[in-house]
């Protein structure tokens, strides 16, 4: 037996060491600190770090060599009933991303193998009877699982390295109240925070604190008037007629514990009460907390400041879209948060207004929202008939609910806007104070174009704070998908007609686009395998604002379907 | 056109002080829904003789996709001088459509998605 020198098996040790600590490094758990770091390898939570920027720092693909972009996989979720609207996440070279009626898969960042996927068995019946349904928005990762919402009122909890449930949590009495989660949920610090759906129906409007390693529920806030102060703006009792909710995902603030979370508008969409809507119609008041942002204390649900950017909404304008952009300007930590109404909020970390900026042209719903106080100053309250003048914008909104892109480099907030108006006629309703058929709108109406022509959709690049505007450019339809920029000084914007488009983030200048087959309502990511950059972006049409496309303008949109979709993602070649 | 408001639209007393003037429900439709889907099942469709206020049920849910209360095109198609059958209608209404319109099966009895059927059939165009 030869004996092995004494250096040799030193150096083997450490060689074994080594490997092992990469090993471990490489499988460190997904846990608040490295979601508040954000490698830029990765993309950790729906907004891509806490602070919300969909900005990845990645330059690997930059303005010189974006023209060599191809497709370097793709993958088909599989009943993709309204398209795919999911914003991918990323880990570690595995993607994690979901499709309609919760479909949930891990792939191989590099090459799209299934590592596994999970098909969660829901009460189909229940589906079929909703109208605001099946897409679903994405998942959360952290503490070793993918938490995933689903259409029945649960929350699942599976095991990110095998896809097998940890956990199935029942959240929300779907079967009696019709909504679920469509939502994205998010991670921090050993909760899961997920929100309602909720503007539309008689609840309550629910987010939920769920602990990450049991499922257990650790606290719910009603966003509709959980608290006596709340319930004296709901005149006649009628925050029984409900909304709010929180549908779409917030974000957290590391430095104060702080869930910050966007709530929906109240039920029914449109008021008959008049410009007296403090007494009359058909929910006096200002509707606590319904369209405003919140904070919320991550252990214990328990509300710690608010904003409430639409006293009273009546033109279903909800605050649960969009992203919450935390930056640093002149010693100031700020939040920048826009809502559907197209009107983009600034704010300290307690949500005391700094700004208010809007990125519409066509806008009649309030003259104007006071930067400073946040008055809606010369606001359109109907009564029941006929609106004479067209409200502007349509309610799929100024904006989507899909989220705009903050660049730390340019220092610009890259925004999609929506130019569409509608007609309308509002009803005076009774109150629809238990669930029934569906909704609770309130109005018949129509999508029209705004007075200034046609209809069209545009992509600012601004200053995140002041507003001001460095560049534009348009298209002939709203864009509904998300919007990302890159450390390669790029932005990219998936269209509604299906073409992914890049420019220069500092002109605006087009330099690549790609046709995906489809059209794009949903996310789009950037992340790095084994030092190469992929971006990652869903393809598949249909839902509540793109199903208006075909009889809205035709053309390629009458042959698209709405029961498909695809993960497409591209790298260099 | 507003069909007769009959016993399916009832008033109900939730609060017996400040809700009582504004309370109206769809008591069958609750009872239809409250239960899931297997007690929706088991307690089957509100009373034959129930009416349904079809013009308030555009309002408040189907006019979202069927633009103008049914008279325009919109995520759904225009309901006004449809070419389609009263059968094809009870049944799409009944059953749905995936992916692009609910099914009120379990929601509405035959009488009512009759009275459904016959609203659309009375759409005129509007006036207003």
């Amino acid at each position: 037996m030869k004996r092995v020198p004494r250096n040799l098996a030193r150096s083997v040790a450490l060689a074994i060491g080594a490997t092992l600590a990469a090993s471990q490094a490489f499988a460190q758990p997904v846990d608040t600190a490295r979601i508040q770091a954000g490698d830029a390898n990765d993309w950790l939570t729906y907004h891509g770090t806490y602070r919300s920027y969909h900005y990845s720092p990645l330059d690997q693909i930059n303005t010189n060599n974006v023209s060599n972009l191809s497709v370097a996989w793709i993958h088909i979720p599989g009943r993709s009933t309204r398209g795919l609207q999911s914003m991918p996440l990323v880990a570690d070279g595995v993607l994690y991303y979901t499709g309609s009626y919760s479909r949930t898969f891990a792939l191989n960042g590099a090459t799209g193998e299934v590592i596994w996927s999970y098909i969660p068995e829901l009460d189909e019946a229940l589906i079929s009877r909703q109208t605001h349904s099946p897409y679903n928005r994405g998942v959360a990762i952290g503490d070793g699982k993918v938490y995933v919402g689903t259409m029945d009122g649960r929350l699942i909890a599976l095991d990110m390295k095998t896809g097998k449930p940890a956990w199935d949590t029942k959240l929300i009495d779907s079967e009696k109240l019709t909504v679920g989660f469509t939502g994205a949920p998010l991670y921090a610090k050993g909760t899961v925070v997920i929100g309602s759906q909720g503007g539309e129906w008689p609840g309550r409007g629910p987010i939920f604190g769920v602990d990450a390693a049991t499922g257990a529920k650790k606290w719910q806030f009603d966003t509709v008037a959980p608290n006596e102060e709340a319930q004296k703006t709901w005149g006649n009792d009628s925050w029984r007629t409900g909304g709010g909710g929180g549908w779409m995902p917030g974000t957290y603030d590391a430095e104060t514990n702080t869930i910050w979370w966007g709530t929906a508008n109240p039920a029914p969409l449109y008021d008959w009460s008049g410009t007296d809507y403090k007494t009359q119609g058909a929910r006096p008041g200002d509707n606590l907390y319904t369209s405003s942002v919140i904070g919320l204390d991550l252990d214990t649900g328990k509300l710690k400041f608010y904003h409430q950017e639409l006293p009273h909404d009546a033109w279903d304008f909800d605050s649960a879209v969009g992203e919450f952009v935390m930056l640093d300007r002149d010693g100031q930590k700020l939040v920048v948060h826009p809502n559907k109404s197209g009107y983009i909020f600034v704010y300290d970390r307690s949500a005391g207004l700094k700004n208010v900026w809007r990125i519409t042209q066509n806008s009649n719903f309030v003259k104007d929202i006071d930067p400073k106080t946040g008055e809606l100053i010369g606001r359109r309250d109907f009564s029941a008939g006929k609106v004479a003048e067209p409200l502007c914008p349509h309610i799929s909104g100024g904006v989507s609910f899909n989220a705009g892109s903050y660049n730390p480099k340019t220092g610009l907030y890259y925004k999609l806007g929506q130019e569409w108006c509608m007609t309308l006629t509002v009803a005076k309703t009774t109150p629809i104070t238990a669930p029934q058929a569906q909704l609770n709108i309130g109005a018949d109406f129509k999508i029209a174009p705004p007075p200034s022509g046609e209809i069209y959709g545009h992509l600012d690049a601004r200053d995140p704070v002041t507003g001001a505007k460095k560049w534009e450019v348009r298209f002939p339809e709203p864009p509904l998908a998300s919007v990302l920029s890159t450390g390669g000084n790029l932005v990219f914007v998936p269209d509604s007609r299906g073409t992914i488009h890049a420019y220069n983030a500092e002109t605006g200048a087009e330099l690549w686009n790609h046709a995906d087959g489809t059209g794009h309502q949903g996310g789009i990511v950037s992340y790095a395998v084994n030092g190469k950059q992929y971006i990652a972006v869903t393809a598949g049409f249909g839902g509540m604002a793109s199903d208006d496309y075909a009889p809205t303008f035709g053309g390629v949109y009458k042959s698209m379907p709405r029961d498909d979709g695809a993960l497409i993602v591209y790298s260099l070649k | 056109m507003k069909l007769t408001r009959g016993a399916f639209l009832m008033r109900r007393n939730l609060q017996p002080l400040a809700f009582r003037a504004v309370s109206s429900v769809l008591l069958a439709l609750t009872l239809c829904l409250a239960g899931g889907r297997e007690a929706a099942a088991q307690q089957s469709a509100p009373p034959a003789d129930a009416q349904l206020d079809v013009q308030a049920l555009f309002t408040s849910t189907c006019g979202w996709c069927h633009s103008d209360g049914g008279r325009a095109a919109g995520k759904g198609p225009q309901l006004m001088n449809s070419a389609r059958t009263d059968d094809f209608m009870r049944n799409r209404i009944k059953t749905g459509k995936e992916g692009a319109m609910p099914a009120f099966g379990e929601t509405f009895n035959d009488a009512q998605i009759d009275s459904i059927v016959k609203y659309i059939r009375s759409l005129k165009p509007d006036q207003g």
